[in-house]
């Protein structure tokens, strides 16, 4: 197999995971790499929103650093607003929320608000929901983007940003008055969660080669459930390595950041 | 007594009690004009086509008072309104309540100088949905006032900010949305959850937000304001709306012949722009679709001077990057032209002449 770093891996499985024929709400960066590998290869039909307001956009000026980038509505066939693609959206016009956060626990609750402290004075503050929030709750799945460590996959998150399956309850979504269904994956370099359709807990569905569950559970806070179909991740061709390098993040903005 | 209508977010909750009880206890404010105080400053207005043209710093030095709303235009790095920002600063305003959905330089431009000289400007508190600089990184100077309990915040989506200036826009006072319900932004946040009087069913309701004075940069615009926006429209036209006055910058005035002849792509009405300025370049380092590509190096320093006053505590940079820019400048034309020609022409280049109709 040839070398990949970690965000192109990222990057490969959260192109998997998305289907032809539908619309993604993409976040900055790997969201955007994999939706574009996604059109080049297997879902010629998926297209983006981009939340300062753009629908199917043709990113033929190369991939936006930002999604209010000009670069994000070159060639849309509908450029509005946040409120137009939020509407869009909450309408149920958008399959999937393709977001990113710092923490998030066994139920898909994500935060990207506060770390430590308290609301008012918090020990790390973050940029706060932006889109995520609004994206969580009304695209019909969510897929997020985490650093596979113990202290992001947390047991409770600090500020719960973008609702998840909150407390584990049947009506937990409904009583918030959402539209989407929810957690759909959660994506890391080394393991691919989806979730229990009865308890809707975090559950490992792939991991990569040469490693166990085991060895994910012991960077995960909470417990985890295992499917009774895990299986090895894919991992990403010669074919595909060249798209995302050459085509989709050719300045290495995202892909050739390193671990930290 | 009836318990209030609330999703389960407090079975799941990590936020400390005394956050959560204060939210709850704070009788509800609007933190701007009431709906009544905008509808009575919209009324007040002369309702014909006026040369609205005048300068930043007539304009700034009529509407931007001390304790107003200040409604932020653009988005993230986007057609964010920094022409106007400077002369903010340099005229100086204090008590600032700050709303927006996602911005970054802007802000982090008003929290530098608050932290510099906050008897000249200051910001009380902030309703919003996302401050940072996006691939660049965190914004340093937002994480420093607010680790430091320095400003207090009002956390919503991007779509509930959204949909607070677009209830502004619409003349009412909230507007349910989907979002926001289930998160810890219901118990923090000025919202509320209740019974849908038609559904049954538990809708989130964001109050409406009036800013009184919302700027904004915009593409093209006629002499009376009458403005057309290219690319991402951000929240510019729900928040010019909104606001009790506008002010407008424009990459380039057109003819009203224009205007007149394709109605359809003016965004922002002339009624609620209350003055016009033509400031070509009015968002850089920002980007403006159809005009110029962001100026990465730009931020990268601007944010490197920043991020060394958060971890460090030395203002001298700081300080210096103000003194020369800001305050050093009579207008954002001497800004600019502390910019290097061959710069301007490869951020012309770097928007790719996206097509835009200006006649």
């Amino acid at each position: 197999m040839p070398e990949y770093g970690p965000f192109e891996m990222i990057a490969y499985t959260g192109s998997r995971v998305l289907e032809d024929d539908t619309i993604v709400f993409v976040g900055t960066g790997l969201p955007i790499i994999a939706s574009m590998h996604a059109q080049l290869t297997h879902a010629p039909n998926l297209n983006l929103i981009f939340e300062a307001g753009s629908l199917a956009a043709i990113l033929e000026q190369g991939m936006p650093l930002s999604v209010g980038d000009t670069r994000a509505f070159r060639k849309a066939v509908f450029a509005k607003g946040l409120c137009g693609v939020f509407e869009l959206t909450q309408r149920g016009y958008s399959d999937y929320a393709f977001i990113g956060g710092a923490q998030i626990d066994m139920y898909g609750n994500v935060g990207s608000t506060i770390e430590g402290g308290t609301y008012s004075a918090p020990n790390v503050r973050f940029p706060g929901s932006g889109g995520a929030g609004a994206m969580a709750a009304n695209c019909e799945k969510t897929i997020a983007i985490m650093a596979l460590e113990k202290r992001r996959f947390t047991q409770k998150v600090d500020f719960i940003t973008s609702i998840g399956f909150g407390d584990g309850s049947p009506d937990y979504r409904k009583k918030a008055g959402v539209m989407g269904s929810g957690p759909y994956r959660v994506i890391t370099n080394q393991a691919l969660f989806g979730f229990d359709e009865k308890t809707r807990r975090m559950m490992l569905l792939e991991v990569i080669p040469g490693k166990t569950a085991k060895d994910i559970q012991e960077l995960v806070s909470f417990e985890l459930l295992i499917s009774p179909d895990l299986k090895e991740m894919k991992e990403p061709s010669e074919a595909d390595l060249k798209l995302l390098r050459e085509e989709c993040d050719p300045d290495g903005y995202f892909l050739k950041r390193k671990v930290k | 007594m009836k318990e209030p209508t609330s999703s389960l977010i407090r079975s799941v909750t990590n936020l400390d009690y005394d956050s959560i009880k204060k939210r709850e206890e704070a009788p509800f404010e609007y933190w701007g004009p009431t709906p009544y105080e905008a509808r009575k400053a919209a009324v007040a207005k002369k309702k014909g086509l006026h040369d609205k043209r005048t300068t930043l710093k007539e304009a700034v030095a009529k509407y931007i008072k001390d304790g107003i709303n200040l409604g932020v235009g653009g988005f993230v790095n986007t057609r964010v309104p920094v022409a106007i920002i400077h002369e903010i600063i340099r005229k100086g305003a204090k008590d600032l309540t700050l709303s927006m959905q996602s911005n970054s330089i802007c802000t982090e431009l008003l929290a530098g100088a608050m932290i510099l000289n906050p008897d000249h400007v200051s910001i009380k508190r902030v309703e919003l949905a996302w401050w940072g600089y996006e691939v660049i990184g965190i914004a340093p100077l937002f994480r420093y006032l607010v680790t430091k309990g320095m400003i207090e915040l009002d956390d919503y989506t991007n779509y509930g900010m959204s949909a607070r200036f677009k209830a502004g826009a619409m003349g009412i006072p909230f507007i349910p949305t989907r979002d926001h319900g289930g998160s810890d932004m219901e118990l923090v946040n000025r919202g509320k959850m209740i019974e849908c009087p038609f559904t049954n069913e538990n809708v989130y309701l964001v109050p409406a937000c009036y800013p009184d004075v919302g700027i904004v940069h915009v593409p093209v615009a006629d002499m009376y304001g009458n403005s057309r926006i290219f690319g991402a429209l951000c929240t510019c036209p729900e928040i010019a709306q909104a606001a009790n006055h506008c002010i407008v910058t424009t990459e380039q005035i057109i003819p009203s012949e224009s205007i007149r002849q394709y109605p359809n792509l003016t965004e922002i009405p002339y009624a609620v722009v209350d003055a016009l300025v033509e400031q070509p370049f009015g968002s850089y380092p920002g980007a403006c679709y159809g005009y110029y590509w962001f100026d990465m190096p730009e931020f990268l320093q601007f944010r490197s001077i920043c991020d060394e006053f958060r971890k460090t505590g030395e203002k001298g940079k700081l300080q210096e990057f103000y003194d020369k820019y800001i305050f050093g400048c009579e207008t954002f034309d001497d800004f600019l032209a502390t910019r290097p020609y061959k710069k301007i022409k490869e951020l012309r280049l770097g928007d790719k002449v996206q097509p835009i109709i200006t006649t």
